[in-house]
């Protein structure tokens, strides 16, 4: 075998699973294009369409059924597709795209247990036409029939649709909608009815890539999550909206990820993140997109802060405060006298996710900036607790000081290099640098890799001296108190201090020019702020705090593990998003009572039901429709219903005051 | 395994929250009729509601003693909550399942039978997606449910975790997970384990391979902590196994990679006789239809060590023909009592049980039977009784052996061959004996006090 | 330019200097080699059509883009290669065509923001993370003055959004006084308003701002004819004529290039 030949074969593998991500990525980046949503429940819709393939080709057979279903399962998605769009999609139109995220992610929690629940957990065969599945070769190049047949059918559907684009009334209207919205409306054309098909489009071209794929690998309930990142560092390295730019990105990232497995397997899984993060500093629109689509800080839609206090008078509040500590600080005392002790551990658990989220706001609620890689804060900083812990000093202060310091120098880097880029494009090279994080730890030695890091354990002390957290056993009046309710009252005092300081923050010079930020990057730059050098110490801040919600989770004496799922995936950042728009973005202490809220809700479901996470995601769905300013505004919201029927006071008037006073 | 839930009683559901077993203490113990005098461990609450649900399943065929627990039937030691916690959501959702199913079983016959003094109360929870949602489970079924014996998981990261809150708690756990290190380096008092480890499947597949399938061999494993520990202890049983024997080459692919393409292409353009797959799950499954399509079977022997599992077969179907593969269990096997239990899980499940499910019926088996011996339901008596004790299971006798805990289990060599339907059938092609396969504790790295 | 007295510039020579500033888009050259000279106190207006590369211009002056080559000058020092906040901060303010103003924080917190960037040179780090904004008197006295300058004392505690357009467009003004510029340079601060608003708009200017250097973009030509001290014509990009409004009437080419197009 000649290594022409070999390169030959790579190549081709390179083209196969590039011609995949470009059906994946052409719909996800149209639809990005013409209504800036981003859409996170893409994914699901292409593994909808294997399962629909899957019904059909069982009872069918290969032969018949396979081509049948090539062609009804996409139209039925096509079907879900405009379902989704019309019922939930479209009343958020001119909102930020911050609000498409909570929403895709409730659609995925809703479609992920849909599929489960249908078909079940197994991975399953998607049968193909005996005549794809065998190989063929010529002059010394060895192939399987299958994945030609997947380069022309891609090649097809994407030759088909940049026709449609471009050589059709409809597509015009299509590209013209996602240059200038208004204008086509001015025009007099009804582009919300173009919005549904294009995203019944959309979902029907990713509907064949999970065909296609499906019969190339198999079909499980994680496929869909599992081609989501790729599918959106396509469409950003290609440029968002850009027809062509997601053809050349789908391929680009499918001949890179092969050609490093086969010639650079110690880059495998880091070359793609890497060359996002490039492409974007060089060119922050992407290779082939309009610097007017997402790059603009500006015009992004409205961003829906929490309210602030809403009915409440600014004593009221402070009173509101101090009793809600005061409960927080009598509660672990009732659970240990009732006997409930697996209760503090799950507090333990909200208070930590309580700062994680505060951190995230620090940096969103004020500044806008979105960031889509805050769970790289989150597990540096879980980890660097647990490498101190280890290697330095089992003091549990140490652990928090590593666990602060590590992840603000990486908010350092990070955030110098990302600033450059706004809006959506921060949120995805903030995804790429946590990526990066998460592939490279298991990529060396120290962190333990898949397993994670374990046997750490925290002495509630310095340099050694000092009982181990996880043995402390103290007995006050008569009640005995484990060491889950000492870390407890260490987690409260350090959240609380933390959002005491976050708020002092706010309200100093430094967080009014974060706020005006928020409001508008040229207008804070042209009364004379570096907004870049405030961002990048509010980022800095931020990440810093995230850190510290990290090493509390290492010190935690409940415990045992930190792992590379656990405190690295994405997941985890998409999460602490959907915790701070449900408690309310902008208030600081919206978000940690939502963190409180998600943890608690998904505890008591998934106790109860194992369609859970369905549940969740309707909940998602239904908040971000009607209670977009989160649990902090339900007080006014619920006062406003029960009072007069004066209707919706205009936007913000008594609930948009960020932080202006406690 | 269709619709796995809800066919035996779901005892999840009569569990309470303790703090109302505290509120109406009196109220609850009177219910608990059944759990007699002897129901001291503090969870007297649910043994009434266990027995009054066992009724719910009527449709089960060889359960039809179950009056016998509703009346009330007398056991010395009572009612025992055991934890059983598996990864129904996230990357083993497609083991966790069958893993219940098999403890759930086992937790009926349990309760049905009168060679037990005790009755099992399982609580059953996900592990969720990843280590920390894991921890939170098995958290919630010790502290909150005051289970003092826990079943389940299968990743390594999240057993090795609760390996360390076992020892803490000082609570007993049967893992679900393969990976060596969970009755080796980070071996426990605690910890028996059930589930047999990758060094016992590398014992039965590594010298067979080099010496029948040929000596030029190529690894590829999945890149974590399991596919390490396939490649470290094939290769070197390979190497005492054949002196012709030779690494060709090592790729290795992020776990849950999709796509196969360019290590197919570099194993067949090698000079390799054969490949190990250090890989599971769907990685395996996308890997062996990958490398069928694209004729890698014809000129490379394919060898897993989980190709024989259900799952894997199930979603390869014909493309797995051909390969070879360990054995930890199979439904066919003649050993131990496995005719009975293919048969009651049949007739419950309407399925056949594979590895997980085996795991989950003989962990849950002998949780009850070290009480049993114990004649106590203390974690530190059934720890005793469990040490070094040998026991009947479907493998046949197994001793969970002093030194660390690992059962002793038989493994075996397999090949692929055509089925009756589109399954591929197991062809046993040699069975390695319980003490041959595990090798000495000290070797595995369990250092036990 | 931080010490409120920024209005009586120090130096001699003309506050604003452009030579050879260009500007390309691709194959358009938006600004095509402009020499300016704007001295201090002067009321200079630019017009020109649509599309003649006043915006860019201005754009090209405050930082907002970086020009393709020339050099801009401003007090005499080279100000080209400096981001939009330092110019700012050298006191050179702008305001622009649309609204630009923080919608959703107060009236008054807009004008504070204002003051505060050109008064908090003497802050410490501490104060300026943990102290109370409210609590800086000096910054508090230029907002109140600021606010009672531009009529809008008693709106303050309005948020911005929720004022009516004109009152948007005296609160753009009012940031821009607040940052205590020598050169202000507004973009059709009275785009989009009747015409008692823009008259009413620029009788404010002329009030509040009579002490600066001030260059204004306007298309109501009576008007700049009416104001300014000195008028420069753009067209395509290019300095078309620079004069005082009467030259400028007088001048053929301008006559012919754009007040006929436009007014015949």
């Amino acid at each position: 075998m000649s290594a022409v030949a070999n390169a030959a074969e790579q190549l081709l593998n390179g083209v196969t699973l590039g011609m995949v991500y470009v059906l994946l990525a052409a719909g996800l980046s149209i639809i990005f294009g013409v209504m800036d949503v981003i859409n996170f429940s893409h994914g699901e819709l292409f593994a909808l369409g294997a399962y629909f393939a899957l019904s059909l080709v069982d009872p069918l057979g290969a032969n018949l059924g396979f081509p049948v279903a090539l062609v009804v399962a996409p139209l039925a998605v096509g079907v879900v597709g405009v379902a989704i769009e019309r019922f939930t999609v479209r009343p958020l139109y001119g909102r930020n795209p911050l609000y498409h995220i909570l929403l895709t992610f409730g659609l995925v929690l809703i479609i992920n247990d849909v599929i489960r629940f249908t078909w079940g957990q197994q991975q399953q065969q998607l049968a193909v036409p005996a005549v794809l599945s065998q190989p063929v070769g010529a002059f010394g190049v060895r192939v399987a029939v299958y994945n030609l047949f997947m380069i022309a059918i891609a090649a097809l559907l994407a030759a088909g649709t940049w026709l449609a684009l471009n050589r059709t009334r409809y597509g015009m209207v299509v590209r013209a909608g996602s240059q200038d919205r208004e204008m086509v409306r001015n025009v007099g054309i009804d582009i919300d009815r173009y919005y549904t098909l294009v995203f019944g489009f959309g979902a029907a071209l990713a509907a064949v890539g999970g065909i296609v794929l499906g019969g190339y690998q198999n079909v499980n309930p994680n496929m869909g999550g599992s081609v989501i990142i790729p599918a959106f560092i396509i469409v950003v390295l290609g440029g968002l909206g850009s027809f062509r730019g997601a053809v050349f990105g789908g391929l680009l990232v499918g001949v890179v990820q092969t050609l490093t497995r086969t010639y650079l397997p110690v880059l495998e899984g880091l070359t793609v993140f890497l060359l996002m993060i490039a492409v974007l500093l060089l060119k922050p629109q992407g290779l082939f997109g309009n610097p007017e689509w997402g790059g603009g800080g500006d015009e992004e839609g409205e961003l829906l802060v929490g309210a602030y206090g809403g009915v409440f008078a600014a004593g009221t509040r402070r009173r509101l405060g101090v009793l809600a500590v005061a409960g927080l600080a009598v509660f672990p005392v009732v659970a240990t006298v009732t006997d409930n002790g697996f209760y503090v551990t799950l507090a333990n658990t909200m208070l930590v996710w309580a700062l994680f989220a505060l951190s995230l706001d620090f940096v969103m609620g004020s500044a806008g900036l979105v960031s889509l890689g805050h769970a790289m804060f989150f597990g540096v900083g879980a980890y660097a607790g647990a490498l101190a812990l280890l290697h330095l000093a089992p003091s549990f202060l140490v652990a928090l000081l590593a666990a602060v310091l590590v992840p603000a120098a990486l908010a350092w880097v990070v955030g110098s290099l990302s600033i450059r880029v706004s809006g959506v494009y921060f949120a995805m090279i903030t995804l790429a640098f946590a990526e990066l994080v998460y592939s490279a730890v298991f990529k060396v030695e120290f962190t333990g890799g898949s397993d994670g890091l374990l046997g750490f354990d925290a002495l509630l002390g310095l340099a050694g001296v000092g009982p181990r957290l996880s043995e402390i056993e103290l007995t006050v009046a008569g009640v005995t108190v484990g060491s889950s309710v000492v870390f407890y009252y260490v987690a409260l005092a350090l959240a609380v201090g933390t959002l005491l300081v976050a708020r002092r923050f706010m309200n100093a010079p430094f967080g009014s020019v974060l706020q005006s930020i928020g409001e508008s990057d040229e207008r804070a730059a042209f009364v004379g702020y570096d907004v870049t050098r405030y961002k990048r110490r509010a980022f800095v801040i931020s990440g810093a705090i995230a850190g510290l919600a990290g090493g509390l989770l290492a010190v935690n004496p409940d415990t045992f593990v930190i792992s590379p799922d656990q405190t690295l995936h994405w997941i985890n950042s998409g999460e602490v998003i959907v915790m701070t728009l449900l408690g309310g973005m902008g208030t600081l202490f919206g978000p940690m009572i939502g963190a409180g809220v998600f943890i608690g809700a998904e505890d008591i479901l998934s106790s109860h039901t194992e369609q859970w996470r369905m549940i969740i995601g309707a909940v998602f769905v239904v908040f971000v429709l009607f209670v977009p300013r989160g649990l902090v505004s339900v007080p006014a919201l619920l006062a406003r219903r029960l009072g007069s029927d004066e209707g919706d006071p205009p936007l913000g008037v008594e609930d948009r005051e960020v932080n202006a006073d406690d | 395994m269709h619709e796995p839930e809800g066919r035996l009683s779901e005892t999840r559901s009569h569990t309470r929250r303790r703090f109302l077993a505290l509120a109406g203490a009196a109220g609850a113990v009177g219910l608990a009729g059944c759990g007699g005098d002897g129901g001291d461990s503090g969870n007297g609450d649910s043994g009434g509601d266990g027995g009054g649900s066992d009724g719910g399943d009527g449709d089960g065929g060889d359960t039809d003693d179950d009056g016998g627990s509703t009346d009330g039937s007398p056991s010395d030691l009572g009612s025992v909550t055991v934890g059983v916690v598996n990864p129904i959501t996230g990357a083993y959702s497609s083991l966790g399942p069958g893993q219940r199913n098999g403890a759930k079983l086992a937790v009926s016959q349990i309760n049905d039978s009168d060679e037990y003094d005790l009755e099992l109360d399982a609580v059953y929870e996900d592990t969720g997606t990843e280590a920390g949602a894991a921890q939170q489970s098995a958290q919630k079924v010790v502290q909150e449910d005051g289970a003092q014996y826990l079943f389940g998981a299968i990743s390594s990261s999240v057993a090795l975790s609760l390996n360390e809150f076992a020892a803490q708690e000082e609570f007993i756990y049967f893992p679900g997970g393969a990976a060596v290190p969970i009755t080796g380096q980070a071996c426990n008092e605690w910890v028996f384990r059930v589930e047999t480890n990758t060094a016992q499947v590398a014992e039965a597949i590594s010298a067979y391979t080099v010496n029948n399938l040929g000596s030029n061999v190529w690894f590829h494993i999945a890149d974590y902590a399991y596919g390490d520990s396939v490649y470290n202890r094939t290769k070197s049983r390979m190497q005492a196994a054949n002196d012709d024997f030779t690494e060709v080459g090592k790729t290795a692919s992020e776990l849950g990679s999709s796509n196969f393409g360019s290590f197919i292409t570099q194993i067949g353009n090698s000079e390799a006789d054969a490949a190990i797959l250090g890989m599971t799950g769907g990685d395996l499954i996308n890997f062996v239809n990958q490398a069928a399509e694209e004729g890698l079977k014809d000129q490379v022997a394919l060898v897993g060590p989980t190709m024989s599992f259900l799952v894997v077969r199930g979603a390869t179907k014909g493309n797995a023909v051909g390969t070879f593969g360990g054995v930890r269990y199979t439904a066919a096997l003649d050993t131990g009592d496995n005719g009975q239990f293919v048969d009651a899980f049949n007739s419950e499940y309407d399925a056949t049980p594979d590895n997980f499910e085996r795991v989950g019926y003989d962990s849950l088996r002998l949780i009850a039977k070290g009480m049993q011996e114990a004649g106590s339901t203390d974690p530190a008596d059934a720890r005793d009784a469990l040490a070094g004790g040998t026991f009947t299971t479907v493998l046949g006798d197994v001793t969970l052996r002093e030194g660390d805990h690992q059962a002793t289990n038989p493994t075996w060599m397999s090949e692929m061959v055509a089925g009756d339907g589109e399954l591929a059938a197991v062809d046993l092609l040699e069975k390695t004996e319980g003490e041959e396969a595990l090798p000495p504790a000290s070797e595995l790295g369990c250092e036990m006090g | 330019m931080t010490d409120g007295t920024g209005a009586t510039g120090t130096r001699e020579g003309p506050v604003l200097e452009t030579a050879g500033l260009t500007k390309q888009f691709g194959e358009l050259l938006a600004v095509d080699s402009v020499d300016l000279a704007v001295e201090r106190g002067e009321f200079r207006s630019v017009i020109g059509p649509n599309g003649a590369g006043k915006t860019t211009l201005f754009n090209c002056i405050t930082g907002a883009m970086t020009p393709t080559s020339g050099t801009v000058r401003f007090d005499g020092e080279d100000v080209t290669d400096l981001p939009p906040h330092e110019r700012v901060r050298r006191g050179l303010g702008r305001s622009f065509q649309i609204t630009n103003i923080f919608g959703g924080l107060t009236v008054r917190e807009n004008v504070r923001l204002a003051a505060q960037s050109v008064l908090d040179d003497d802050m410490t780090v501490r104060e300026e993370m943990l102290r109370d904004k409210e609590t800086f008197d000096h910054i508090n006295d230029r907002t109140t003055g600021v606010l009672e300058q531009v009529g809008l004392a008693d709106r303050a505690e309005e948020l911005a959004e929720t004022l009516a357009y004109g009152d948007q467009r005296r609160l753009e003004i009012g940031i821009v006084l607040a940052t205590d510029p020598e050169l202000v340079l507004l973009d059709e601060p009275t785009a989009g308003m009747s015409s008692e608003e823009t008259r009413a708009t620029i009788d404010l200017i002329e009030d509040v701002l009579a002490d600066r250097t001030l260059m204004l973009i306007e298309h109501d030509i009576d008007l700049v004819m009416e104001v300014s001290d000195r008028v420069t014509v753009l067209t395509r990009g290019e300095v078309l004529a620079t004069g005082d409004p009467a030259e400028i009437a007088a001048d053929e080419d301008v006559r012919e290039a754009y007040l006929g197009g436009v007014r015949a």
